[in-house]
């Protein structure tokens, strides 16, 4: 009786070779089924090996179904272990024939034996068949009280798996409530685990439909569950203790002390063999001290040690998952690791995607004591044989320069790289000497001395073509020969493939021009002519452009080319610290390792676990209010606004790093449309204090965007919203609040030099928000990097706002970040904000 | 949490397919992950996280095998990876090596290793003794038993005693004839030495492995005579901690047989016990070559299997080398080694010789980097020394102990 499915299915083409094999076993088996044979069991031991063998390797034996369940009904128990996972892997697509497979299920759940018990329970859930279900129900119900913690183990499990297959079965057979009970009184550890792990998948699930799974979810919250895992916390096994300390990482203490116990509990983890577990325990200890800043930075140095052993013991792929994350960390406080920076220097044979992240670390804890070691290490990087690497390291020395610690020595250093002759890396110095010219106009005169000796044939890449021909446009009146040097550049025009030099030679002509006219006169003519007959759209409108402002008046295509410029101060960070914040959230997780928040990543149904703590919060904020709809719909349009900010932010981050890296005029284009966006978002009253940077355009984009003296706006009205100026609020509740409720506003803001110069007195700053009742409840930070927590309260009504503030302030750019109890008045409290602030240092 | 765990052989062919929840994950995943490591060369240089585009995958190599996980969902990554490496050390343990012969051999074993190690996605029991209770790993012992015996189940018919044992890495009724407790210092010196011959960086990570043979439940306190210089370190779960935070002392049940009680790091040491001095003169198309290696700080024992590796760049087209000790060889992939064996006491050791370099090029502009490798028995160059080691309760029975101590370098190069 073969099995009607045999006939229909041909075998896959990729193992053509499959199909005779598989009749003859089953030939084979049908002899040995009914067989009583001594030896009969090792015989049969052979055949299922071949066919499990064949399982693996891809050939379908599924046509064997019904053999394998009649020679199964042996006491053997590795015959038994095969026929298990035979059965697992094709019930799925013989939905039929796995009925055949129950009865002797069933009947091994109630073997003596309880590995036997265990190992067929396991075997009956994963079937998942959804007709067989009702089978489930019994043997899971005494599995679940088994006397042997191993069955009760996989019982739970099973219960996860039933409920994957048919939720109703699960539910109605009250199995939930069964495991919540396991969870709080079995002895053994792993039961009590997977009861967490299995109660955590199933009511997230159950929660969207049910009120009561929701409730039951949010219990797992609940200050006494939490303390439960956490005394017994040493029973379990490493990985448990990761589900334990990832649930205590949502968890939010009422009060500090509180904090301090679990700390205190949780210490010795740091110390655990699992590196997973440190990880785990490292998330729990920054969570939870998010709202106090200087107990933050403890965690920090006590954290410190663990991580940077796991990164130095340890295979390349745990070193690097570890790695991910102390780059996060690093990034977030650099000056706690500068002490520490021998340890991201890089070793020969490490991969390079480990060796990218340690160069990034290495720029970043760069201050003034360690500059020199970390410079004179990186350029020893610069003769490495690992091309990317030797790059990527000369722009890290440019990066630490342009933090302007010792520029003195990387400038010479940088300037040594252009006299090394190899191509690779004088590209990239020619780069990097570039935007150092334009943050420290002072030193043009030892660089140029060296760029005038370089040959614009030995430059080929573009980008460094580029940069080698703005130097000579900007600094042509301290160049002898730059006229000849961009003449000579101009008649291989036609051999110019990349757009982007031909635009710089245009502009740099034009600059030299102003500069040596007589000179220039014959380069000019020529790049013009060659600009308009180019095929390029950009090229040949900026040909023209520039053409007809020569024709309209010589001195205004000056001041419209050449203006003065004003130095650089700050290049646009890479990533918006919104984004870093997100992934900071997330932390150990894989939008760490990926550099990106999940909700970039990965598709809603998928993010698992982690979006749990989000949905909780706005469900209690729905038990309040009594009104689950709103809250819900406030975030998830928080959500789209927060995906729009960042993409937003993303576009201009993409201009702000090319022009950073690459190319100063597109630069400049991202610092207007930075403060574009500025602009429009507090409604300009930020004009007087707009960036400097945006005074340095030299860019024909900018022109139509009205910049510079039109600044004197008028100052913004004065507010209605009125706040309480005795308004009270604990810690623990800010902690809470600042948890639960969606960022409703989230804005950079330049703070004016005055402002800047006040804050270091530590005071100024409380007390000038506090005359506008803005309290603070909690500051600190090391310079140029502070924090500050405010909260308001208005006048009339209860409804709170809280304020994060950060501030750079050697760069004098800040962040703003409102959350409100009242959305619809967020925006005018942020306006009050900012006009605070904007006072904050003025007469 | 995992979905799939698949194992794949050096050539690609997945050998292992252990789906573990109901979204099947199709095997297709494994020819999208070997097209590209092998596009990207090969798969050592593959991110340990790689984003396909329909899962998530976590992978660990280990002696030409691909240990491969997938997930869809967000998930801590160092869980994954840290898993997949345990697999790879039970499984190495298990089979005593990993190739991919062990693993077809052996594969109806690895499927009840992966059974007992994961559960629905989620790991279970990654203690290898416990694990080696529930199923016997396939060893002579157990295939002489099956002869005399006749029952070749590899399967232990009672569950392990650890399960239902206070100490849950620890069977309760261990008994042995002789009781023996052994402590291995084994420490690794990781180190870079400067062009101009300035240690940049020194640093040992260095392992306490002990063996324990003991009846019952024993409890052992070990501490050490300067505990102070250890930077982190980090335990087996057996250790208490309250113990080390007052006193410094190891206080633990151990788990029966072998296994790493303490993993530590000591920073900032101030010498190596041997120098390596590259010097490298190119002059019109060719360079010379110089490699002098002796003894700096004698630790007082002998200093065996030293060998100096470096890679010739690229742009070297041919090289002669000789030297005055050991053999110089050198493979088509451009890697040379010198094989010094041990320092002798009557000269110091030399390598010499000359590269020619590639058309058109007068001097060398990239620098090998040569990594030293050496072993020194007896010897724990960090410093750390063991005390003393007790037993809690006296016993009625006579205990033997033993120590030793071993220092090899890890990565140990020097720049020229």
């Amino acid at each position: 009786m073969a099995p009607p499915q045999q006939s229909q299915r041909s075998p896959s083409p990729s193992q053509p070779s499959g199909k005779g094999e598989v009749s003859d076993l089953k030939s084979q088996l049908r002899q040995l089924a009914g067989s009583r044979a001594p030896g009969v069991d090792d015989s049969k031991r052979e055949l299922f090996k071949k066919v499990i063998s064949y399982m693996t390797i891809g050939i379908d034996v599924s046509p064997l179904f019904g053999e394998m369940v009649m020679c199964s009904a042996a006491s053997d128990i590795v015959l038994k272990k095969m026929c298990y996972l035979y059965v697992g892997n094709y019930a799925k697509v013989n939905p039929d024939l796995a009925l055949l497979t129950i009865n002797f299920l069933q009947r091994d759940c109630k073997d003596e034996d309880p590995m036997i018990r265990g190992l067929a329970l396991r075997s009956l859930c994963s079937l998942r068949v959804a007709n067989l279900v009702e089978y489930l129900v019994g043997p899971l119900g005494s599995g679940l009280k088994d006397s042997n913690s191993y069955v009760r183990m996989v019982a739970v499990i099973g219960v996860l798996k039933l409920y994957h297959i048919s939720a109703s079965t699960c539910v109605d057979a009250e199995f939930p409530s069964t495991l919540k009970h396991l969870m709080l009184n079995d002895p053994d550890a792993l039961v009590v685990a997977n009861c967490l792990s299995a109660l955590q998948e199933i009511w997230t699930l159950e929660a969207s439909t049910a009120e009561e799974a929701a409730r039951e979810r949010e219990a797992l919250l609940s200050k006494p569950v939490v303390y439960y895992f956490l005394n017994r916390i040493k029973e379990f096994s490493e990985w448990a203790q990761c589900l334990v300390l990832e649930l205590a990482a949502k968890y939010v203490p009422s009060d500090s002390n509180e904090i301090f116990d679990i700390m205190n509990l949780l210490e010795d983890r740091l110390q655990h063999a699992n590196g997973a577990v440190v990880l785990a325990t490292t998330k729990v200890f920054l969570q939870l001290t998010l709202s106090m800043a200087d107990v933050h930075q403890q965690v920090y140095e006590r954290i410190k040690a663990p991580l940077l052993t796991l990164v130095s013991s340890g295979s390349p792929e745990q070193s690097y998952a570890v790695l991910s994350h102390l780059h996060l960390l690093v990034m977030r406080a650099p000056y706690i690791f500068s002490g520490d920076y021998k340890h991201f220097y890089c070793q020969y044979n490490e991969p390079s995607y480990v060796k990218k992240l340690k160069l990034e670390m290495l720029t970043a804890v760069a201050n003034e004591s360690n500059t020199y070691e970390i410079v004179t290490e990186l350029c020893e990087y610069a003769a490495n044989v690992d091309i990317p690497i030797a790059r990527e390291s000369i722009r890290a020395v440019g990066k630490i320069a342009l933090q302007q610690y010792d520029v003195n020595a990387i400038v010479d250093r940088l300037l040594q790289f252009l006299e090394m002759e190899k191509d690779y890396v004088t590209a990239e110095a020619l780069v990097l000497v570039k935007d150092l010219l334009r943050k420290y106009p002072q030193w043009s005169q030892d660089c140029i001395a060296v760029v005038g000796n370089i040959s614009s044939k030995n430059v080929q890449e573009p980008k460094a073509k580029a940069a080698l021909i703005w130097m000579l446009g900007e600094y042509s009146q301290d160049m002898q020969d730059a006229p000849y040097a961009l003449e000579s550049l101009v008649e291989n025009w036609d051999e110019e493939h990349s757009p982007e030099v031909r635009l710089h030679l245009l502009t740099a002509v034009m600059k030299c021009f102003f500069k040596k006219p007589p000179e220039t006169q014959k380069a000019l003519g020529a790049a013009l002519a060659a600009g308009l007959a180019d095929y390029h759209q950009d090229v040949h409108d900026r040909a023209l452009f520039y053409y007809r402002l020569l024709q309209y008046n010589v001195s205004v295509a000056e001041r419209v080319v050449n203006p003065p410029k004003q130095a650089v101060s700050v290049f646009a960070d890479t990533q918006s610290s919104e984004v870093k914040d997100r992934i900071f959230d997330e932390f150990n997780s894989l939008s760490v390792v990926y550099q990106k928040p999940s909700y970039m990543f990965t598709d809603k149904e998928h993010r698992g676990p982690f979006e749990f703590s989000d949905e909780l919060g706005n469900l209690s904020i729905g038990a309040e209010s009594a009104d689950t709809v709103v809250p819900a719909q406030s975030v998830e349009a928080n959500d789209k606004d927060l995906l729009l900010s960042t993409t937003e932010k993303e576009d201009g981050r993409d201009l702000g790093s090319n022009g950073s890296a690459y190319s100063a005029p597109s630069y400049s284009s991202a610092a207007t449309s930075q403060s574009h966006e500025e602009l429009a978002l507090t409604n300009a009253s930020v004009l007087g204090q707009a960036p400097a940077s945006s005074f340095a355009i030299d860019d024909l984009l900018g022109l139509d965007f009205p910049v510079g003296g039109t600044a004197a706006a008028p100052p913004p009205p004065p507010p209605s919203l009125r706040l309480n100026p005795k308004a009270v609020l604990d810690p623990g509740t800010f902690q809470q609040k600042w948890r639960q409720l969606p960022i409703s506003s989230s804005q950079e803001y330049s703070m004016s030099p005055q402002g800047v110069a006040l804050l270091t007195s530590p005071n100024a700053l409380l007390k000038h928000m506090k005359d506008i009742s803005i309290h603070c409840i909690a500051s600190g930070g090391q310079s140029p990097n502070f924090k500050y927590f405010f909260f308001a309260q208005k006048a009339e009504e209860t409804s709170t706002f809280l304020v994060e503030y950060i501030i750079n302030t050697s760069s004098a750019k800040s962040q703003i970040k409102i959350k409100a109890d009242d959305q619809s008045s967020s925006e005018a409290f942020s306006t009050l904000f900012q006009s605070a602030l904007s006072k904050f240092g003025s007469p | 949490m995992l979905q799939c765990i698949f194992l794949l052989s050096d050539s690609g062919e997945v050998m292992l397919e252990k789906q573990l929840t109901g979204h099947r994950v199709d095997r297709s995943i494994c020819d999208w992950f070997w097209e590209q490591a092998v596009s990207q060369g090969d798969s050592f240089k593959q991110l340990p996280v790689v984003a396909s585009p329909t899962h998530y995958l976590f992978q660990v190599f280990r002696e030409g095998i691909t240990f491969l996980a997938c997930t869809q969902v967000e998930m801590p990554p160092l869980m994954g990876i840290e898993f997949l490496c345990r697999v790879a050390d039970v499984l190495n343990d298990y089979l005593g090596g990993l190739n991919e012969d062990l693993i077809k051999d052996n594969f109806v074993i690895v499927y009840e290793l992966l059974d007992e190690m994961i559960d629905n996605g989620f790991p279970l029991t990654t203690e290898p003794n416990i694990l080696q209770e529930m199923i016997a790993p396939p060893n002579i012992v157990s295939k002489m038993l099956s002869v005399v015996t006749g029952n070749s189940s590899n399967v232990s018919d009672v569950l392990p005693g650890a399960t239902a044992s206070r100490v849950p890495w620890r069977t309760a009724d261990a008994k042995y004839a002789n009781n023996e407790v052994y402590v291995d210092l084994v420490e690794e010196m990781d180190a870079i030495i400067s062009r101009d011959g300035v240690l940049v960086k020194c640093e040992i990570n260095g392992e306490v492995q002990v063996n324990s043979h003991i009846t019952g439940i024993p409890d052992l306190t070990l501490s050490f005579a300067n505990p102070s210089i250890l930077d982190d370190v980090r335990f087996h779960r057996c250790v208490r901690f309250r113990p080390w935070e007052s006193h410094q002392v190891l206080s633990f049940v151990p788990p029966d047989g072998q296994f790493k009680l303490m993993s530590y790091r000591v920073r900032k040491l101030k010498s190596t016990p041997i120098y390596v001095k590259p010097q490298l003169t190119s002059d019109g198309g060719t360079c010379r070559v110089n490699v002098m290696v002796g003894i700096r700080n004698d630790p007082g024992k002998t200093i065996d299997s030293v060998t100096v590796q470096f890679i010739l760049p690229p742009c070297v087209l041919s090289a002669d080398l000789t030297s005055n000790h050991g053999t110089v060889n050198i493979f088509s992939d451009k890697t040379c080694t010198w094989s010094i064996g041990r320092i002798p006491k009557d000269k110091a050791p030399s390598m010499t010789g000359t590269l020619v370099l590639e058309n058109g090029l007068e001097r060398l502009h990239v620098f090998p980097t040569f990594r030293v490798g050496f072993r020194i028995m007896g010897v724990a160059l960090s410093g750390l020394q063991i005390e003393k080691l007790d037993l809690l309760k006296s016993v009625p029975y006579r205990f033997y102990k033993g120590f030793r101590a071993l220092t090899q370098a890890g990565e140990f190069e020097v720049r020229s």
